[in-house]
């Protein structure tokens, strides 16, 4: 897998969702880009019950890129603990409803439209929380390319040649600490994981 | 000559024998299975078993009469000197014979494909290695490039490994004397080289997460345009009288390909043209260049 | 992929395709007699040419608190092979049944699972009980796996040379994994089991008789 960078598109005043997504589609037709398939990355989050010591957040994601995995993040006070696993462990994760319970209403999804140009895969991502809009997220990854500082460059000067200045000039700040090590799945889960966050703290539309 | 036909039928006879006393004993090893039902399980199973054993003395019979309607040869076969192998008694001995009936398929199968490989390469002029037919021309050439001492490929290719400090070379031989080398150029491509004698034959350029064999092109594309390029290169770099020199340049070649997604352009001054790397290094200063800007 | 992942497991689940139920015989077999019954397994079992394959394994148990009763996890690593996914297991209760059912069922879901597993249970809130190794050998026999084993009991604190085996016996267990309703394989585990007689007595094990003595 290459390296991935989850970049949020901001919304502006006069256009809604679908229409920011047919723009961005025009402009990836027109790098000589070819459909591939839609993708679909999804969010269920746990919370640990009041009695049961200090409070624990389990976050549940699958990438359809990876479809025979679940990628479940930890978070106990200050400390994340990732794990990688079967699809199997969700139902484990229902056995434990007593302690740990899902609230429907922060499912977070982003699922959209995916396309190949060259070696770069580009995702447009509708996202949406319990089934109600709430902004654009860009995936771009370079698939040859597995140690992220030798091509943030490269993705960063491809992405911001169709999504213009809102590509910051820095990786994310996730990223930023792992430049120089092998490019792994759960980096891109990370991401989304981030994204999510804030966009449910967002109020409105990002 | 004896007919072959007979012998065919007994063989399969023994063949169908063998197979059907299998199957006896395997139904005999697992018992009575689920499938017999609660209801009088062991007379079914030994019901099924007499059947079995039925068919295994039907089979006897076959084999029998078969055997019944062979010849035996009139005279003894003539085996050369490997007749005299079944004169001797000493049981670590034995297994020759059957080992010479091996070497000798395989060496007319090699014969065969020997023949069949020279009229293929005799059509294509192009090539490098020696299918010339003028034996001044070929003794010069190969006493400088493809004929050369394996310790001797193991140290260039060994000192050209020290001098690059981001390649790392395996060497493997699997058909005995030529090289097969493993590269990889940091964490960014591998590359198999095929070597015969100290001259490049044939290179594939991978990603650095893929697998490598001789055949398969890389599932990206900037490297198999990597591959097209390299190609070029083993042509430019090839020098027949300084084998060790055109190797050593080659490698150090693809050695700058390290920086093939950090670098950009010479000539655009951007990392990306068409959704692409700079895939071309300039031979002599090994400056990158988008295929499209190359001077 | 037109719908979530967790939508295609509960189908998966409904339309019972998941191998979540366990058949499970126990038995045991001394040291001495270990010979015989391994010679008789390679003869009766699948993988007679390639003998029977060596296994080495370190199991740690941990509950969660859950309610109303304990969930217990097992965490399974191969020492043998470490590139190996580690192994996550859920173990419901066994149910014995009457005499008529030939095997213990216990509903069980195994997930392949990253290293970390075992931090992040730590932190989800799990204690861990106790760990063992178990090392032997295991044959299959179609579905069936057979596993001929010797338990070890390990110190957290210490090296792995400070390991005491736990009895002078083998634990010998005969398992099939499958999805809800397969009872007729049960049957065909009695039957293997009838073979391996009288070298080890093959047999639903009660554990909570164990627990207060012979009776």
């Amino acid at each position: 897998m290459g390296v991935t960078i989850v970049q949020h598109y901001p919304m502006t005043e006069n256009r809604t969702g679908p229409q920011v997504i047919e723009f961005l589609t025009k402009r990836v037709h027109a790098m000589g880009a070819a459909q591939a398939g839609p993708f679909l990355v999804d969010c269920e989050t746990y919370n640990s019950a009041p009695a049961f010591g200090p409070p624990r957040t389990v976050h549940l994601l699958n990438n359809s890129e990876q479809p025979a995995t679940v990628f479940s993040i930890l978070e106990s006070g200050q400390k994340q603990v990732p794990l990688v696993s079967d699809p199997l462990f969700m139902d484990l994760m229902k056995k434990l409803g007593s302690v740990y319970t899902c609230k429907q209403q922060t499912r977070m999804e982003a699922k959209g439209p995916r396309f190949e140009v060259a070696d770069f895969l580009v995702k447009l991502g509708t996202v949406t929380m319990n089934a109600n809009f709430k902004g654009v997220l860009v995936e771009v990854e370079y698939r040859p390319c597995l140690v992220p500082a030798a091509c943030w460059e490269l993705l960063r000067e491809f992405m911001q040649g169709f999504l213009g200045t809102c590509v910051p000039n820095q990786p994310p700040s996730y990223l930023q600490n792992r430049m120089q090590d092998i490019y792994q799945p759960l980096d891109t889960i990370q991401q989304y994981l981030d994204q999510f966050r804030e966009y449910r703290k967002a109020v409105t539309v990002r | 000559m004896m007919s072959v036909e007979p012998l065919q039928t007994a063989l399969s006879c023994i063949r169908t024998l063998r197979s059907n006393v299998g199957v006896a004993f395997e139904a005999l090893g697992n018992g009575i299975r689920s499938d017999h039902g609660e209801e009088g399980k062991e007379t079914k199973f030994l019901f099924e078993l007499q059947d079995l054993l039925t068919v295994v003395n039907n089979n006897l019979r076959d084999v029998e009469q078969s055997i019944n309607n062979l010849q035996p040869p009139h005279n003894p076969f003539n085996l050369g000197n490997s007749g005299f192998l079944s004169h001797e008694y000493a049981q670590d001995r034995q297994a020759l014979y059957s080992q010479l009936v091996q070497s000798y398929k395989w060496t007319d199968k090699v014969h065969e494909y020997c023949s069949l490989a020279h009229a293929q390469l005799s059509q294509n002029s192009l090539t490098r290695s020696y299918t010339n037919t003028s034996s001044a021309k070929r003794r010069k050439i190969q006493t400088s490039s493809h004929n050369v001492l394996p310790i001797h490929v193991d140290k260039v290719i060994n000192q050209i490994e020290r001098l690059l400090p981001e390649m790392n070379v395996n060497i493997q031989r699997p058909f005995a004397s030529n090289v097969i080398l493993h590269v990889s150029v940091g964490r960014v491509l591998k590359a198999i080289i095929a070597f015969k004698g100290l001259l490049i034959e044939w290179i594939i350029v991978r990603g650095f997460s893929e697998s490598l064999d001789l055949w398969t092109e890389s599932r990206f594309k900037v490297f198999r345009k990597v591959t097209e390029n390299a190609h070029a290169a083993v042509m430019r770099f090839y020098m027949p009288t300084m084998p060790d020199v055109s190797v050593k340049n080659f490698l150090t070649w693809l050695h700058s390909f390290n920086t093939l997604f950090s670098d950009a352009c010479k000539g655009c001054g951007l990392h990306l043209r068409n959704a692409m790397p700079p895939t071309w290094r300039e031979f002599r200063t090994l400056e990158p260049y988008h295929e499209e800007c190359k001077p | 992929m037109a719908q979530p992942l967790s939508t295609a497991i509960d189908t998966a689940f409904k339309s019972n395709i998941v191998p979540d139920q366990e058949y499970l015989l126990q038995g045991s077999i001394l040291d001495t007699s270990v010979e015989h019954l391994l010679h008789r397994l390679r003869g009766l079992c699948d993988n007679v040419d390639s003998g029977p394959e060596q296994f080495q394994d370190h199991e740690m148990c941990f509950t969660i608190r859950t309610t109303p009763t304990p969930l217990s996890l097992r965490v399974r690593r191969a020492l043998d092979h470490t590139d190996m996914p580690w192994q996550l297991r859920y173990i419901g209760q066994p149910e014995y049944g009457d005499a008529k059912r030939p095997t213990i069922i216990r509903s069980s879901i195994d997930i392949g699972c990253s290293a970390s597993v075992v931090e992040f249970l730590t932190e989800l809130g799990c204690r861990m009980d106790f760990e063992y190794l178990a090392r032997g050998y295991m044959f299959r026999k179609g579905r069936m796996k057979i596993t001929v084993a010797k338990i070890v009991k390990t110190n957290p604190n210490k090296s792995q040379d400070s390991m005491q085996l736990i009895s002078e016996s083998y634990l010998v267990e005969l398992s099939v994994l499958a999805p809800r309703g397969q009872d007729a394989i049960a049957e065909d585990m009695r039957s293997f089991a009838e073979q391996l007689r009288p070298l080890v007595n093959l047999d639903k094990v009660d554990y909570k008789r164990l627990a207060h003595g012979p009776p």
